[in-house]
């Protein structure tokens, strides 16, 4: 079992485990476990090895214990899965010799049309710059991280939550340690220092220097909460939520027959009040949504201040529009020409051999700059790459 | 795996340091705990490496204690600089000011000599602390430094109490020539670094070895695990290999062959007992692994060398 799942409760299992190993003869007390806690939460709990290497480092202290450890560990969270479908590039023995290989630079090279569903479907090689091709063979919360939303128990739901929220401070840091590194990379501005010096009679006091100038995206969030939509937009809006100092500003708007603002709705408290209200006016029929109507309702109200060329927008719709087929069609258009990318997350393209047939989806389509799925928490890590923008 | 262990990864490995998950991982969380880092190891696997290359990935200063036997808190510590002392009494000798006040005087901070421990804690900017060798002091002094890094402040009775401006990244290493106590051990982070498998040493010698080939960097790679298999007195680590790529490349060889191991051999070995035992018992073998080696297919893997070591070639 894993950390996370065990019981949802993270430091009850770390006291658990030392408990173990101390009835193995491993020296591990109250103030090593503290330290464990301290620890795990600094690393990725959904990656077996490195949750397995953190442990180590704190609670072994000779090398003497480690195949005493080893065996604990396995007995404790679990052996490894041997099933091998996915992500299992990390063998567990010694011999996974220097980096791995993991490109950790580059932000989004080029645009993804299609991305690929990631369920029910071997994780081959996948190209992406980082982040996805890390996770573990590991443990139900990796299972959580592939679980389609909607298959969730009340108990999966709350982890869930947890999970969204860790992995999406994690891409934060990412993104924002990104922009940092950029903002290092000025360069010296020889025809101002000169000019500088001028006052000084040329003698030059000081070096001034050039500084790129970083700009964030702006991110404008359009999130279907009809029926069945519900519980995606929900944790695709917490997961952005998150982001928030990662990007410039988010903008998040929710729509079923109409559009609702609710960007102001800061807290997660709030905003979950919000969605509920939300939720609640929405006349609650399948697939009963006007997403043209309400895309025309956001570029006519808010498109002026919104929209510019570091704009991303993303909408999360299964694309079921009993609205009329052309305003849909002209809405995407002008959102297209006046944003800088257009995302579609739809969660059913999750599903294996999903096509998008219906009508809304299809003629929605050919103005989308990335179509992706947004079904499940890996889905969501991925989305990190749509959000930055090249400069 | 947490972006910042790959980021910690690839600055050890932009300061020309192959570190592994493991390293990377230990590394990682010694920073963000702030807890020393227990480094231990046979000698020659790159533990003192490991804070070098943390110093200049981190932009910091390094400093370094190199523990001996008989290391005492005067020189690791502080130490009143008596030349300037003596002097300043002399200058003063004429001055109204009062034996006390003369006596206050020079003990304070300007004529305090600071020893790497006392330089550590005082420093604008958290530096790396290297205590290397920490297996070397003895009992007493391992108490002292224990207290040290428990509270990162140090007490000079003339002066008063010096706490820590910035909690220095503190790294020790030791080859376990004694076991270290347990109070010590549990104060820290513990990393065990290995030899390193054929693969990380090849990427070290291509690293580390500059001009070096494709081919002559894996043949040394692959000798070196052969090497590793004998019970030798000290077993060559990867310092050794990688001088022993440079020696070759100076003396313009491109592969091995037997003339050109008898004649470097003094890279790897370095006692006379050792050179001898190697002589004797296992050089043929040696040489048989290699030509063993060379007719495997390409890329040479941890699996082909211990494939061939397996092979009965190195069972005397």
């Amino acid at each position: 079992m894993s950390p996370l799942t065990r019981s949802g409760d993270l430091a009850a299992n770390v006291v658990g485990f030392s408990r173990l190993l101390r009835r193995r003869g491993i020296p591990a007390g109250p103030r090593e476990s503290a330290d464990a806690l301290r620890a795990l939460a600094a690393v990725d709990l959904l990656d077996r090895r490195e949750t397995f290497l953190t442990l180590r480092a704190v609670l072994v202290d000779s090398r003497e214990h480690f195949d005493r450890f080893a065996q604990a560990f396995d007995e404790f969270w679990g052996a490894p899965e041997e099933d091998a479908t996915f992500g299992s590039n990390e063998p567990a023995q010694r011999g996974d010799a220097g980096p791995n290989g993991e490109d950790t630079e580059g932000p989004l090279r080029q645009r993804a049309i299609v991305e690929e569903p990631t369920v029910d479907q071997p994780e081959a090689s996948e190209g992406g710059p980082e982040g996805t091709d890390d996770l573990p063979a590991y443990s139900p919360a990796d299972v959580l991280t592939r679980k389609d939303f909607s298959a969730l128990s009340a108990q999966d739901l709350e982890d869930m939550a947890a999970l969204v929220a860790q992995i999406a401070r994690r891409v934060a840091t990412r993104m924002s340690r990104r922009m940092r590194a950029a903002r290092r990379a000025h360069a010296m501005d020889m025809r101002r220092t000169v000019r500088h010096s001028l006052r000084r009679g040329g003698e030059i006091m000081e070096l001034l220097r050039r500084r790129r100038r970083i700009q964030k995206s702006q991110v404008v969030l359009l999130c279907d909460v009809s029926g069945s939509m519900d519980l995606y937009s929900r944790f695709l809006v917490q997961f952005v939520y998150a982001l928030q100092h990662a990007v410039s500003r988010i903008e998040t708007f929710v729509f079923s027959t109409s559009l609702t603002r609710v960007t102001d709705a800061l807290s997660e408290v709030e905003l979950r009040r919000a969605l509920d209200q939300v939720a609640r006016t929405v006349p609650n029929w399948s697939g009963g949504t006007k997403i043209g109507a309400s895309l025309r309702q956001f570029l006519d109200g808010y498109g002026r201040a919104l929209l510019r060329e570091r704009t991303v927008v993303i909408i999360i719709s299964d694309g079921w529009d009993t609205g009329e087929v052309e305003v849909l069609a002209a809405a995407m258009r002008e959102l297209n020409r006046r944003s800088a990318r257009v995302v579609w997350l739809n969660p059913l393209l999750g599903g294996a051999g999903y096509e998008p047939l219906c009508q809304g989806m299809r003629v929605a389509l050919p103005h989308v700059d990335v179509f992706a799925p947004a079904h499940n928490l890996e889905s969501l890590r991925r989305l990190e790459r749509h959000l930055a923008l090249a400069r | 795996m947490h972006p910042e262990i790959t980021r910690i990864q690839s600055m050890l490995g932009g300061e020309g340091y192959v570190a592994d998950r493991e390293i990377a991982t230990a590394v990682y969380l010694s920073m963000s705990l702030r807890k020393p880092l227990l480094i231990e190891g046979a000698a020659g696997v790159g533990k003192t490496e490991v804070a070098k290359v943390m110093a200049s990935a981190l932009n910091t200063e390094l400093i370094r204690l190199q523990c001996y036997e008989g290391l005492d808190a005067t020189t690791a510590l502080y130490e009143w600089n008596y030349q300037k002392q003596l002097l300043h009494i002399r200058l003063t000798e004429a001055s109204e000011r009062t034996v006390e006040q003369r006596e206050h005087e020079i003990f304070g901070e300007p004529f305090l000599l600071k020893r790497p421990l006392l330089e550590a804690i005082t420093r604008e900017r958290a530096p790396v602390l290297l205590l290397d060798e920490i297996d070397q002091v003895d009992l007493e002094f391992e108490a002292f430094l224990l207290e040290v890094l428990s509270d990162f402040q140090v007490s000079i009775p003339e002066i008063g109490t010096i706490r820590a401006t910035a909690i220095p990244h503190v790294v020790l290493t030791s080859n376990r020539t004694r076991e270290l106590g347990d109070a010590l051990r549990r104060r820290c982070l513990y990393l065990w670094i290995d030899y390193p498998t054929f693969e990380k040493e090849l990427q070290i010698v291509t690293a580390k070895v500059p001009g070096v080939s494709a081919e002559l960097a894996a043949q040394v790679a692959g000798f070196m695990q052969l090497v590793r298999q004998a019970k030798l007195e000290k077993t060559p680590g990867i310092a050794e290999a990688i001088d022993w790529g440079a020696a070759l490349m100076a003396l313009h060889r491109d592969h091995l062959d037997r003339a050109t191991v008898e004649e470097t051999l003094g890279v790897l070995f370095k006692s006379q007992e050792d050179a001898r035992t190697v002589r004797t018992q296992w050089l043929e073998l040696w040489l048989r692994g290699l030509e063993r080696l060379r007719a495997e297919p390409r890329p040479w893997t941890q699996a082909t060398l211990e494939r061939v070591a397996a092979d009965g070639a190195l069972r005397r």
